[in-house]
């Protein structure tokens, strides 16, 4: 067994609603009283990408989920909209969890950035939004602005999410802290700054789409 | 690729033995103050959540990649701050973070029960 299908069942396991037990390989069931099984992949991989995605989906062609367990594990784009075309899940353990307990797994998408997803495509200046990775996403403005905009899931964001976000996806137009509590640090706005980028929370975000 | 990295033959490993892995495996810990906090502490947890509180710079950079390396096989979420942002938001007590050094010295099982073995 794997280290990570260990970690995935022991977690199931301890407590909670819903039981999980290894199938094979990196696979399990997740079983929750009056919702569907959950056959689920346990990865984990750095980076998820499309060939990863495609690997998963060859060995196990019931794939209900593609859970990436490592809490700093990235999605590629192109990863995404193959299994959103593909009728599977794909996110982290608590995604798969929380799927599995609204009967949600095949079409449930990264819980930490689904609400901000939808909130910047269905924001009336949007013309259209090319999704990089899970937290980065190129916003096409109907003013014709262009902007690249990374989001950091942190309570108090601090100047080193700032700059690992950059480092490790490239320059960005904007920093978007997606918690809606907790606040920006100093550090984090001067980080921000210091490589080119606003670091704002969506009220100001908001705002700035509206005028850019 | 998604292939199995690392096999699950030992169980999940104590908070003392993670802390005590932590800091054999990265040499450059002695030059950072480290915790660990959350659910481990606890018990399993979906993550093992690691402080490290320290200057930004190539210290920090090194010491990300020896965290990378030591975390192989292990479901890591590191958090990092600058001392100003430790004194400021109070994290340390706020989120009764405990001293890996303190940890490794502990017994196995003194603030954690081995969940599987």
């Amino acid at each position: 067994m794997t280290w990570q299908v260990g970690y995935a069942l022991a977690n199931f396991n301890k407590s909670g609603p819903s039981k999980a037990e290894l199938v094979e390989g990196e696979l399990i069931r997740v079983v929750t009283d009056g919702q569907p099984d959950v056959l689920a992949a346990i990865s984990a991989a750095e980076t998820l990408d499309q060939a990863t995605a495609e690997y998963f989906l060859q060995t196990y062609p019931n794939l209900d989920f593609l859970c990436g367990f490592r809490a700093t594990c990235v999605w590629e784009g192109a990863a995404i909209t193959f299994l959103e075309a593909s009728a599977v899940g794909w996110g982290s353990s608590g995604t798969l969890s929380s799927a599995a307990l609204d009967g949600s797994a095949k079409t449930a998408p990264h819980k930490t950035y689904k609400f901000s997803d939808r909130l910047i495509r269905q924001y009336g200046r949007v013309a259209r939004v090319d999704r990089e990775f899970d937290r980065i996403h190129r916003v096409h403005l109907r003013s014709g602005t262009t902007l690249r905009i990374g989001m950091v899931t942190d309570y108090e964001p601090n100047a080193d999410a700032v700059r690992a976000l950059w480092d490790r996806f490239g320059p960005v137009d904007i920093v978007w802290n997606i918690n809606p509590n907790g606040s920006l640090t100093p550090e984090a706005i001067e980080a921000g700054h210091g490589l080119g980028a606003r670091v704002m929370k969506w009220d100001d975000l908001r705002e700035y789409l509206r005028t850019a | 690729m998604g292939r199995p990295e690392g096999i699950f033959t030992h169980g999940l490993m104590t908070a003392s033995e993670i802390a005590a892995h932590l800091l054999q495996a990265c040499e450059t810990l002695s030059d950072f103050d480290a915790y660990m906090f959350g659910s481990t502490l606890h018990g399993v947890g979906a993550d093992i959540d690691i402080l490290i509180v320290g200057p930004p710079g190539d210290g920090l950079s090194q010491l990300k990649d020896e965290l990378r390396a030591a975390g192989q096989c292990l479901p890591l979420h590191l958090l990092f701050l600058q001392p100003s942002e430790a004194e400021r938001t109070d994290f340390i007590g706020r989120e009764k973070c405990v001293p890996l050094a303190s940890l490794a010295t502990q017994s196995a099982g003194s603030f954690t029960e081995r969940p599987i073995t």
